[in-house]
């Protein structure tokens, strides 16, 4: 299920949290549990057995690692089991197909791949898992005893498939006890309806216009039009996943959870390295955490910091698909972040304009790495970029979507937040625009559906 | 609890999802809609067998969603809502010049285009005796294109028609729709808001055909004629724009002497009923039915003691169009592939036509997939 669904915001919600709500405190967790699994199994039963084998796998392990401290051996065990686990599953459902055709290609083979769709959030929720056992290997926390609240932890559904990245040690005080007060659920709702809207009203819509120029076909278009798509879908990227994680915090406040932030004003940094401070956070945090610090961080030898680096950027890059390009754009990022660290980074920071445009304009070529699987298509739509070619195609989506890049643009700079921040002391200004919000997203999703089929009358 | 009321957005919030939620479960399930002309989805019955194969929860998702309460209204709103963003186009639909809603046809199906042609090379091959005409219409963004959005990128349908003209059999007669219906440009010739040619338009592409043949049309001025207004076609059904406007529907009540739909007796020529509903045009030759025969006595062409016969090939178009030729052959006949009920070889030996015309709109040609049964 995704939340900006019907079913979701009018059956599956509402129910969820009147359930929630009625349940007395020690249920809680429990109501959690179950209404999570119900959202993660629908449309996809078949995964849930991989979802309870988590749940137990972490929780037996990091118990049986916290019973045997001393025995330095079994913990060991046990936490390679976890390693193996997690990423095995993950490597198993997201890579298999993609080792097999690279292999397939370089040897001649003729290695069949699998036929299974990806389970939802897998590429999240074994990385939650995952951070715990870990973190209760280091002795970072305790292992946690109640197996209702570990799997509430697991499959807690509002993070569930899209992120944040939530540890454990982010929430494990509220999973034992939380209060769960007014003023919290306000400002999730408000949250929510921000996410909402980011994600309904901003992302598809903006979407849409990088839909048709890849349906017009990169050789077909004009450079300007080029840009103007690529323009939109790095709108489109940032609002859909932020909007997500904001929906996401949203309705862990409504529960009575803090998440981490996600996003904060990704595009308004003034280099790359600001940047991946900024956007997903708890991706970044984790790979620093869990993969970059183990390795030794910065603590190490000039070459073997810079090879650190490497490796969590092409890992950050895979993470983000089973594919080559990827792979590229988490390389870009190694690129620009070597060169700022080195030398670039005090020269941006005391740069006003330049060191936002240096971001802008290649923020918005890595997007083009991101979006373009298809290599050939890749070259094609470069080139596009950059040799000029004329055309009015680019007047006619101009003309349809200025309105939406002006909104997008606003959105995506602090300014929105200073200017609801003065708005919304006004109770009403504050209740219409997030009804306005609401209503509208609510049509679009509507709008979504309709399917007049008018094709049998041509 | 009285803390809940300093907080207006919470119950507010609550009510809204848990009020629309049970007014949505509380209403009756309707079947049909007829704005998005198609059936509704109904509720799923639930079985373990369905759920664990993921059959049920994507029926159950489509019910809720064609169900859902005020469901053409918020269509509306998101409508009102894109046309708030300055945009000028919904749905696929752009809005042009003086209310002409067109299409947005970025690319043509050239695979497509390629069979049907194949498919159309091959009849005529199958049945040499025959004596075929071949007619493809442009759709209206063509004849107006001054009234198209600046950089739309509409597909030239004048290059591809000529295209596909040149790879057609050498025996088969092609008609150039283009021009003639450019011509009178300046008439009510096409809808603003369907996608169909105007009975006037079809009397146009009539005339056409007729001078190609080098006989006289019919005049207009001899027919009696009705005008049907507050038509919104399938261009608004798609965008509902909240500035659309109307179209007129105009029948000619041409005299007839029987009209039999797939073998069943109609009274006249259209579906008087559908003129009061909102899909007018399924009004002309009461909508598409597989065989369709028209007798009259109306042929100015007459030669005693011979019954002179066509066969049109059609989609949608033809069923305005197709009535007129009632002036030139004494029984008209009528196929829609997409719902004939024989094969096409049963149908073709069981009777002899004096001129075969086969007529489709453009987009229509390069889409339809029934072509094939040409061949069967």
């Amino acid at each position: 299920m995704v939340f900006s669904s019907i079913i979701f915001l009018f059956r599956f919600l509402p129910i969820t949290l009147f359930v929630y709500y009625l349940a007395p405190k020690k249920m809680k967790n429990a109501v959690l549990v179950v209404c999570s699994l119900f959202f993660y199994s629908w449309g996809e039963v078949k995964y849930f057995p991989i979802m309870i084998a988590s749940v137990l796998v972490d929780y037996i392990v990091s118990l049986t690692i916290e019973k045997n401290r001393e025995k330095k051996g079994i913990c060991k065990i046990c936490m390679g089991i976890s390693v193996l686990f997690n990423l095995g599953m993950l490597f198993f459902f997201k890579y298999t197909n993609f080792f097999v055709e690279n292999i397939n290609a370089l040897t001649g083979a003729h290695l069949s791949g699998i036929h299974l769709t990806l389970p939802l959030g897998i590429s999240f929720y074994t990385f939650q898992t995952l951070s715990y056992t870990i973190d209760v290997y280091r002795g970072k926390t305790k292992a946690e005893r109640n197996i209702v609240n570990f799997a509430a932890f697991v499959t807690l559904f509002p993070q569930l498939i899209a992120g944040p990245i939530v540890k454990y040690t982010d929430i494990s005080r509220e999973l034992r006890e939380r209060k769960i007060n007014f003023s919290q659920i306000n400002e999730g709702i408000t949250l929510f309806i921000f996410g909402l809207g980011k994600k309904v009203l901003i992302a598809n819509n903006i979407g849409s216009l990088w839909d048709q120029v890849q349906e017009l076909g990169f050789s077909n278009i004009s450079t300007p039009l080029a840009w103007l798509g690529i323009l939109a879908y790095s709108f489109q990227i940032y609002f859909d996943f932020s909007g997500y994680s904001l929906m996401a915090i949203g309705m862990g406040k409504m529960l009575g959870f803090e998440f981490p932030q996600n996003f904060n004003y990704p595009y308004i940094a003034k280099s790359m390295t600001e940047f991946w401070r900024r956007w997903h956070i708890t991706l970044s945090s984790w790979f620093r955490e869990y993969v970059y610090i183990p390795l030794g961080g910065n603590r190490v030898s000039k070459p073997r910091m810079y090879f650190n680096i490497f490796i969590v950027w092409a890992a950050t890059g895979f993470w983000h698909g089973a594919s080559w390009n990827f792979v590229l754009w988490g390389l870009f990022f190694f690129v620009f972040l070597v060169i700022e660290k080195t030398f670039l980074l005090k020269y941006l920071e005391k740069s006003h304009v330049l060191s936002h445009v240096y971001v802008c304009f290649f923020l918005v070529l890595s997007w083009a790495l991101f979006a373009i699987t298809d290599f050939s298509q890749l070259g094609i739509f470069l080139q596009k970029l950059f040799s000029f070619t004329s055309g009015t195609d680019w007047l006619y989506y101009l003309r349809n979507y200025f309105i939406t890049f002006l909104i997008a643009i606003f959105c995506s700079v602090p300014l929105v937040e200073k200017w609801y921040g003065k708005v919304k002391k006004k109770t009403a200004v504050n209740l219409l625009i997030l009804a306005v919000i609401l209503i509208v997203s609510v049509a679009y999703l509507v709008d979504a559906t309709y399917n007049p089929f008018l094709y049998f009358r041509f | 609890m009285k803390k809940i009321l300093k907080f207006p957005l919470i119950w507010l919030f609550f009510l809204f999802l848990f009020g629309y939620m049970i007014f949505d479960v509380s209403q009756y399930n309707k079947t049909f809609s007829e704005l998005e002309n198609r059936e509704l989805a109904q509720r799923p019955t639930f079985t373990l067998s369905s759920f664990y194969n993921n059959k049920f929860s994507p029926k159950y998702e489509s019910y809720i969603n064609d169900q859902f309460v005020l469901r053409d209204q918020w269509i509306t709103l998101k409508s009102l809502s894109e046309s708030l963003l300055g945009k000028i186009e919904n749905n696929g639909i752009m809005y042009g010049e003086n209310g002409y809603m067109f299409q947005h046809y970025t690319s043509a199906d050239m695979e497509r285009i390629e069979t049907n042609t194949r498919f159309v090379n091959e009849f005529i091959e199958m049945y040499p005796d025959l004596n075929v005409c071949m007619g493809i219409i442009p759709n209206s963004y063509m004849v107006y294109p001054e009234k198209v959005p600046l950089g739309a990128g509409q597909v030239d349908q004048a290059a591809l028609t000529q295209q596909i003209y040149s790879n057609l059999h050498p025996s088969v007669q092609t008609l150039d729709f283009l021009a003639p219906l450019q011509e009178k440009k300046d008439e009510y010739i096409f809808y603003r808001t369907d996608h169909h040619w105007t009975t006037l338009g079809a009397y146009y592409g009539y005339s056409f055909f007729c001078s190609s043949k080098g006989w006289g049309p019919v005049s207009l001025d001899a027919i009696d004629k009705t005008v049907v207004s507050d038509f919104y076609g399938t261009y608004f059904s798609k965008t509902k724009a909240h500035n659309a406007v109307a179209d007129t529907l105009t029948y000619y009540h041409i005299p007839v002497t029987q009209v039999l739909v797939d073998g069943t007796e109609k009274n006249g020529l259209y579906d008087l009923e559908k003129f009061q509903q909102r899909d007018k045009y399924a009004a002309f030759l009461w909508g598409n039915n597989g065989i369709t025969v028209i007798k009259s006595e109306n042929n100015l062409r007459k030669e005693e003691g011979k019954t002179s016969r066509i066969l049109v090939i059609k989609d949608s178009y033809g069923n305005s169009f197709s009535p007129f030729l009632t002036y030139q052959y004494d029984e008209v006949y009528v196929v829609d592939l997409r719902s004939i009920p024989v094969k096409m070889s049963e149908f073709l030996a069981e009777n002899s036509f004096d001129d075969v015309l086969i007529l489709y709109n453009f987009m229509n040609f390069s889409s339809d997939t029934n072509l094939a049964k040409l061949r069967y």
